[in-house]
């Protein structure tokens, strides 16, 4: 490791701030001092200067003003390595689940209350910069984001998690709630990493770290699985969207299997 | 082999007894339907007519995840974080299990034994029990409905009690330490334990040859089956992950934010993940589900030398816990010619063109 301090950025867009809570509360972080320099990240520092050039960026929140569209792209272009973190950044979280348009989600909220931004249909970072990693999840998992900043301090590069809550399923000894009581669990189409928690508490998978990338989310099997326990097209759709609902496979392949017994 | 008795009053204080050896695991139920080796504080919450663990016996031994070593990058040193492994007791192991155990043997104990297997395989105590099978049971087609050995004790249930089987010095050792529980076999009970031996043989679904499956598989491989099964996959690897036998593990450095220490984790992986294949320069042996879908029925029967048999003991656990509802034994019953669409006629045709090294996807474009 070089002995220069990498610099760090951490952005928001409109989110929770829970991602950057989650990591700021972390102990390790004190781990990281003597090694980073913090360009901006206010929930840790004060005198954070937004946007200088940085080694790594993490950005949490969906893009979801004109404002933020302009944020992102100065991000991307003053900095080496940009990381989307958790679902809204990565998948434009439970804020695109809607198919209503832009006016009337507005007057839903604001009434016709007048703000300071131009608002916009939110979406995850990657439809406006080039993404380098992400850091899944509502909120991200500590563990990820350990591996993957300690994975950039030695000059290497973190895997991508490619498979699907399943496994972590079976390494930690559940029980299966979409065999077993026929839940529609999204486990199978949804990126490992949270060593699925919510199973464990016999609560099926709601999706929140994304569907799995690569075009290994099987969302036609999962949803003909879903079709013979009983779950309509739409229940099925709607469930698959609450969390990827940017995503350009989902609503063909459950379509698909929906077409096939017509036929 | 020594065999003695253990009547039924008995069998509380037997297990009981076997805390004394080491902590105790035993079948539990964990949810409504399903089973998994837990460790037993009650001893009346152990089953003895469980069906399948939804996590096979292996993972007392290949730990689904572990940590290996810790690292300093800087001082360039590693130092294995082994644990001492205290002694414990697995009791309640089906044949099949059994044999499975005897696979993972061959890999990780023979000629480059693994230190983090190997540890655990010389304290864990094996204690297996009879079972009368399921309609997903096929070990009899995989001859590993009886275990000759790679147990302490063997437990064959009778009308008012246990056969026991003796298979180790510390089998006899439990057995001698505890002499007061048992009794002598007698020609009754021998009598019952050849009518359960006999009704549990033909409470098996299927009776039939599968000795040219290997060759089959091979042969077909563009067999229809592979497309429609594959099609269907939801490639969740639960097949692989509660498989008795499926020993792959992936492995990841995690650097501390010290960016100096950190460790080495292993955990199980699956060959139906597509990082399995994945390798340097992003190429990918197995780019497809159905690659890696087929991959799994080629690795799981073909043979282990050293046991002379396959590497699936027919455990039924891959069909069983399918989301999908995917049917192991139908699939290569299908194969086999045992089930319809066996040979379609558009296929035969071209049969020396097919196979392994004709298949597509395996050797690139235009082959
Ligand atoms: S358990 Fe079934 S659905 Fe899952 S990977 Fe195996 S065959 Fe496919
Ligand atoms: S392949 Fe299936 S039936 Fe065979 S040992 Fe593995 S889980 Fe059991």
């Amino acid at each position: 490791m070089s002995e220069k301090k990498i610099r760090i950025g951490f952005y928001a867009l409109t989110s929770c701030y829970g991602c950057q809570l989650q990591f700021a509360m972390m102990d390790e972080i004190l781990q990281l001092i003597p090694n980073a320099e913090i360009v901006c990240w206010y929930m840790l520092e004060r005198d954070s200067k937004e946007v200088e050039p940085v080694d790594i960026a993490f950005i949490e929140g969906s893009v979801s003003t004109e404002e933020e569209v302009e944020l992102v792209k100065e991000v991307r272009e003053k900095s080496k390595i940009v990381v989307a973190v958790g679902a809204c950044a990565t998948q434009g979280g439970v804020q695109s689940w809607t198919d209503k348009p832009l006016d009337e989600l507005w007057k839903t909220v604001y009434g016709d209350g007048k703000v300071k931004f131009q608002p916009r249909m939110a979406k995850p970072v990657e439809e406006y910069i080039k993404v380098d990693y992400r850091l899944y999840g509502c909120p991200p998992e500590k563990r990820d984001f350990l591996y993957a900043i300690g994975t950039f301090l030695v000059g290497s590069w973190p895997e991508d998690i490619d498979y699907p809550v399943c496994l972590e399923c079976r390494l930690r000894g559940n029980t299966c709630v979409l065999i077993e009581r026929g839940e529609p669990c999204l486990g199978p189409i949804t990126r490992a990493g949270c060593d699925a928690r919510c199973p464990a508490f016999n609560v099926a998978c709601i999706g929140c770290r994304g569907a799995i990338g690569y075009d290994v989310a099987w969302f036609d099997s999962l949803a003909k699985t879903f079709k013979e326990k009983g779950y309509t097209k739409e229940e099925i759709i709607e469930r698959m969207k609450i969390f990827n609902a940017h995503n350009p496979k989902l609503e063909e392949m459950v379509n698909k299997i929906f077409q096939e017994v017509k036929e | 082999m020594r065999y003695v008795k253990l009547p039924k009053e008995n069998t509380y204080t037997f297990l009981e007894r076997l805390k004394e050896w080491g902590r105790l695991y035993a079948p539990v139920k964990i949810s409504e339907k399903f089973y998994d080796f837990r460790e037993i504080d009650d001893v009346r919450k152990v089953e003895f007519h469980y069906n399948r663990t939804i996590m096979p016996p292996k993972k007392f031994f290949f730990q689904p995840r572990e940590k290996l070593f810790e690292f300093s990058i800087k001082d360039a040193e590693y130092r294995e974080t082994l644990e001492d492994v205290e002694p414990f007791v697995v009791f309640g192991v089906h044949a099949c299990d059994i044999f499975g155990l005897k696979i993972m043997d061959t890999i990780y104990l023979d000629e480059l034994p693994d230190k983090y297997y190997k540890v655990r395989r010389e304290k864990g105590v094996i204690i297996g029990i009879s079972c009368m099978p399921d309609e997903y049971c096929f070990c009899n087609l995989r001859e590993t409905d009886f275990a000759d050995d790679g147990f302490d004790l063997f437990l064959h249930e009778l009308p008012d009690g246990w056969l026991v089987r003796v298979g180790s010095p510390t089998g006899h050792r439990i057995v001698d330490k505890n002499i007061k529980l048992f009794e002598e076999v007698t020609t009754e009970d021998i009598c019952n334990f050849r009518d359960f031996e006999n009704k549990r043989a033909q409470a098996f679904k299927y009776h039939e040859d599968w000795g040219n499956l290997r060759y089959l598989l091979e042969l077909e491989m563009e067999h229809p089956m592979w497309d429609e099964q594959s099609d269907i996959c939801l490639a969740c690897g639960i097949c692989n992950t509660t498989c008795p036998t499926c020993r792959c593990y992936e492995v990841q450095d995690i650097v501390n934010l010290d960016g100096n220490t950190g460790y080495r984790e292993r955990r199980w992986d699956s060959c139906q993940f597509r990082s399995h294949g994945l390798v340097a320069g992003n190429h990918n042996f197995r780019p497809t589900k159905k690659d890696r879908f087929r991959n799994r029925y080629l690795c799981k029967n073909s043979y282990n030398e050293k046991l002379g048999l396959s590497y699936c003991v027919g455990c039924g656990r891959c069909t069983y816990f399918c989301p999908a509802g995917i049917s192991f034994v139908r699939n290569l019953r299908t194969i086999m010619g045992l089930e319809e669409k066996s040979c379609p006629p558009e296929l035969s045709e071209e049969i020396p063109k097919r196979g392994f090294a004709y298949a597509t996807g395996i050797r690139g474009e235009d082959i």
